[in-house]
């Protein structure tokens, strides 16, 4: 059983510690109370199935006997008793009446978020996770930050299909549905890093959606959204195609590859140049060239870029689905800016197969420290 | 008297039974037999089986390793979905009721067929259409899941384009499941045999019943709601799609309406013969006979006001979670019922430890764990952390695989030497059973941890440090142990059938009628329509080492003698 329980024990970050046979670490404030109807569970389980099955062996054993034994069964044994079936009903029903209850009473806590939680909207979109926080103007992908023992209140909506947030560490999950939103809420205990998972089927990528919820204590928590809200503005213009590659790629990278293959989308290799030069075609035949020309609606042919961010249902290239969900309010200007150097520099930023030729370093940039805009 | 008392129980014949009574290939494709139809169902049924299980080897090898091994995630997302897909609409539904049930039901009721006989055959064309569009699917691919959860499922963008041929085969195979449903509620009402009354009925006829009045009432909406998705995929009217003002999340009360019942169409004839093999081979009085037949209907009853519990996290009131939570527990009590009464059936017993007892044994031990780890589900607090991960997968894989498969395959290994005249072996047979056992829970046990730990479902690749992998590999080696398992019974099933031992007309002791005629049956089953008494009174059988089986005792009183012998004749 230890063996079990230390390879299952996450090994994530500093903080994932406290992970058991049954179930993972817990790092937020409702946790406790549902590990504690989970065991709770888990005892009344134990017990019964032990009395069963051994009642069963016992039987099975006590009263065997080969057919051509001509061993007969004891014509007296009682083929019913009418107080012994209405207590194993009733007894059972009063069991599972307790689990109701309490399941139902930590339920109802688990869904009323406190009046003064940190609130953060969250987009699902096949498949990235794109965070919100609208007090700090600040857009997080794949990571989401919040403050440690402050509740934290998710609302959240999903641009196409079902998908469905899950954070194992705080025992907490909902479905993220188009066309409304949906809210959980949470409190974290312990700062740390802490795994989140896309837990509805959402297509191809499914298991790939994940991203990872980083608990800060509350000054490092505002100094770090500081940091974030102020970055792409006080980026120097040169650096920006590297920041685009680390923070913004990521979003892209499921489907659009770096080092030619497809995938759900095209490859973001040789992207600019097919740009440039109009050799794209599109579904219904025509091709980029064709829109290109003077007075055109891509005759800057950055613009097509920009409209197959925010508006990527419009021209679908030839050979793949119009999968792609729109990004249309989620980035900022300068941040499409960042995108469309990216892909104009991108053989200077990784090689042939992909990878990135030089890390950028991320620390530079973050100027500003701990203010508020 | 004696010749009188041997002659219900004469020896099989292998000249003159429905087997041979007709030859040649129209004779089994036309034929309104439900013996016939009900073994071509299960020759059917098992190869849906095969297919599905590579399906499931093939996703158990992909998740050996973290970034999966040997499929992109457009095949595995492909694998997973077509696994859940087959194995429920094509194997476990039709499994029981479609395949023993047309074979053994008639007979248990001392009938000469099930009521409306071409529609009986009708039902299996359907079942054959329906999978041949099924088939169909795999070659657009699809990607939904066997659930073929809205909006994804209507998006042309996203779901692959199998999904309106897969839907058009599960509309077509809910027709079959419909069709088969009310002959067998019409048989029950009308055929049962003088004497024979509800409450005197075997208990596989009851859960047979449950079951039947289930897929009547529940399977049209299935049907309905795959309309509706497919008339939204083609023509975008609007019923689901957000976009265009529908609600996805209506899709899913529709398709749990239906499917959550659905669980007991599998689950319930499952049971029925487990109360069978557990009295009979105990050879011993079902314990508490009334109350495993109520509880039946009680479950059949319950299955209906429970789908909610599918959508603890889709969003719907915390109301609605709340009063579902409560009517899903109570659908434990029936379910706990039954386990009581069958670990009491065999106090004081006489049990035999061949391959059905196993199976009827194996059975409790897998459905309890499947019944007790629904507690946690149930408790909506613990159920919004286990929701839509591993633990979900192992709970259901334990009712629908542990118990409604395993009642499946103890029922065929109960039935086989009546329904082929051929003994197999019963070494082979128990050795089997031992590697099935361990396979299958070193496969789905595992999965309990994955899934509390917080493994998502329908996941082609994990993270590598999350602790997952040593867990998947047990499960995948488990899996590998239960084809094993599977093979070897193919293996001494198609033995038995060119050179097995000759079956009695009853070999395990059984009283209900399919144990007074021949194995294999005659054409007819019956030359005269049997007496019929106690069907778990087993106190008038011996055994007779002569012909390997059970004869009835010569020197009591029993009814078990045709009208005429019994008038003296």
């Amino acid at each position: 059983m230890s063996m079990f329980g230390m390879l299952a024990t996450m090994k994530l970050g500093e903080a994932t510690s406290g992970g058991g046979f049954w179930m993972p670490e817990n790092a937020s404030t409702v946790a406790a109370e549902v590990d504690g109807l989970f065991y709770f569970i888990n005892n009344v389980n134990y017990v019964s199935f032990a009395l069963c099955v051994a009642i069963l062996l016992f039987f099975a054993i006590r009263y065997y006997a080969k057919p051509s034994s001509h061993a007969t069964f004891d014509p007296d044994a009682p083929t019913h008793n009418t107080p012994l079936e209405l207590t194993w009903s009733v007894v059972p029903l009063l069991i599972v009446g307790v689990m109701f209850w309490l399941g139902m009473t930590g339920f109802l806590e688990l869904m009323e978020a406190p009046s003064d939680s940190y609130e953060v909207r969250v987009t699902a979109q096949k498949w990235s996770w794109t965070f919100q926080h609208p007090e700090y103007g600040v857009t997080e992908a794949a990571e989401l930050t919040v403050p440690l023992n402050k509740p934290v209140r998710l609302i959240m909506t999903s641009s196409d299909v079902l998908h469905s947030l899950f954070v194992p560490a705080f025992r907490v999950k909902n479905d993220v549905v188009p066309g409304r939103y949906s809210s959980l809420w949470f409190q974290a205990t312990r700062p740390g890093q802490y795994r989140l998972y896309c837990t509805e089927y959402c297509g191809k990528d499914h298991s790939k959606m994940l991203a990872v919820v980083n608990v800060l204590p509350e000054d490092e928590f505002q100094e770090r959204l500081g940091k974030l809200a102020r970055e792409y503005e006080d980026i120097e213009d040169q650096d920006l195609p590297a920041y685009a590659l680390s923070r913004l790629y990521n979003r892209c990278a499921s489907c659009h590859s770096l080092d030619g293959k497809s995938g759900t989308g095209p490859s973001f290799k040789g992207l600019w140049d097919r740009t440039k030069k109009g050799s794209t075609v599109f579904t219904n035949g025509t091709s980029l060239k064709d829109l290109m020309g003077k007075g055109g609606e891509f005759e800057v042919p950055e613009n097509y870029i920009r409209d197959s961010i925010v508006n990527p249902q419009r021209h679908i290239v030839q050979n793949y689905t119009g999968a792609m969900p729109t990004f249309q309010g989620q980035l900022k200007q300068r941040q499409i800016d960042a995108l469309i150097l990216m892909l104009k520099n991108l053989d200077q930023l990784v090689d042939d197969q992909g990878n990135v030729i030089e890390e950028p370093n991320l620390d530079n940039a973050d100027i500003s420290t701990g203010a508020q805009q | 008297m004696t010749t009188m008392n041997t002659r219900s129980l004469e020896q099989p014949t292998l000249e003159d039974n429905y087997l041979t009574y007709t030859r040649g290939i129209m004779s089994w494709v036309l034929t309104l037999d439900h013996k016939r139809i009900g073994v071509m169902y299960l020759v059917s049924v098992l190869g849906a089986f095969l297919l599905g299980g590579v399906f499931a080897l093939l996703v158990r090898t992909q998740l050996l390793v973290p970034d999966g091994l040997i499929m992109d995630q457009d095949q595995y997302n492909q694998a997973f979905t077509l696994h859940g897909g087959i194995m429920v609409f094509l194997v476990i539904i039709p499994s029981i009721p479609a395949a023993l049930g047309n074979f053994v039901m008639p007979i248990m009721l001392g009938a000469k067929d099930v009521a409306f006989p071409r529609l009986n055959l009708m039902s299996y064309y359907l079942w054959v259409i329906g999978a041949l569009c099924m088939v169909y699917a795999m070659v657009g691919g699809l990607d939904t899941g066997w659930t073929f959860y809205t909006p994804y499922s209507i998006d042309e963008s996203s779901a692959m384009s199998g999904v309106i041929p897969a839907v058009t085969g599960a509309f077509i195979l809910g027709f079959s499941s419909i069709f088969t449903g009310m002959n067998f509620i019409v048989t029950i009402h009308r055929l049962r045999p003088d004497g024979m009354t509800w409450f005197r009925m075997p208990l596989f006829l009851w859960s047979i019943y449950a079951t039947a009045v289930i897929q009547v009432l529940a399977t049209p909406v299935l049907g309905i709601t795959l309309a509706l998705l497919a008339v939204e995929r083609a023509f975008g009217i609007g019923i689901f799609d957000p976009a265009l003002g529908g609600d996805p999340v209506l899709y899913q009360h529709f398709f749990w309406f239906y499917s959550h019942p659905a669980v007991y169409i599998m689950v319930l004839p499952a049971m029925g013969i487990v109360s069978e093999l557990i009295a009979v081979h105990s050879h011993r009085h079902i314990f508490g006979y009334s109350f495993i037949a109520w509880s039946s209907v009680a479950i059949a009853i319950f299955s209906f006001i429970v789908w909610g519990h599918h959508m603890f996290t889709s969003g719907q009131s915390q109301l609605m979670n709340v009063i579902f939570s409560f009517i899903t527990f109570s659908v434990a009590i029936p379910s706990a019922v039954k386990v009581f009464n069958w670990l009491a059936t065999m106090y004081k017993g006489a049990i035999s430890w061949n391959t059905p007892m196993l199976y009827g044994m194996g059975f409790i031990v897998l459905f309890l764990i499947g019944g007790l780890t629904g507690l946690y589900l149930g408790t909506l607090a613990v159920d919004i952390h286990l929701h839509d991960t591993y633990f979900v997968v192992a709970h259901f894989h334990y009712t629908m695989m542990g118990s409604a498969l395993i009642g499946f395959i103890g029922g065929l290994h109960h039935w086989w030497p009546k329904i082929t005249g051929k003994m197999y072996n019963e070494n082979a047979g128990r050795f089997a059973f031992v590697l099935f056992f361990i396979g299958y829970n070193m496969t789905f046990f595992t999965q309990f941890m994955l899934g509390s730990h917080g493994m998502p479902r329908r996941y082609g690749t994990y993270p590598a440090d999350a602790g997952f992998q040593t867990y998947h590999i047990i499960s995948t080696i488990g899996a590998y142990i239960m084809a094993i398992a599977f093979f070897t019974m193919a293996g001494y099933f198609l033995a038995s059938v060119f050179g097995g031992r000759r079956a009695a007309s009853n070999p395990w002791g059984g009283r209900s009628l399919e144990w007074q005629c021949t194995s294999p049956p005659p054409h007819d089953n019956f030359s005269e329509q049997p007496a019929v008494g106690d069907c778990y009174d087993f106190s008038v059988l011996r055994w007779d080492d002569a012909t390997n089986g059970y004869v009835w005792r010569e020197d009591i009183e029993h009814p078990g003698m045709t009208h005429s012998e019994a008038s003296g004749e």
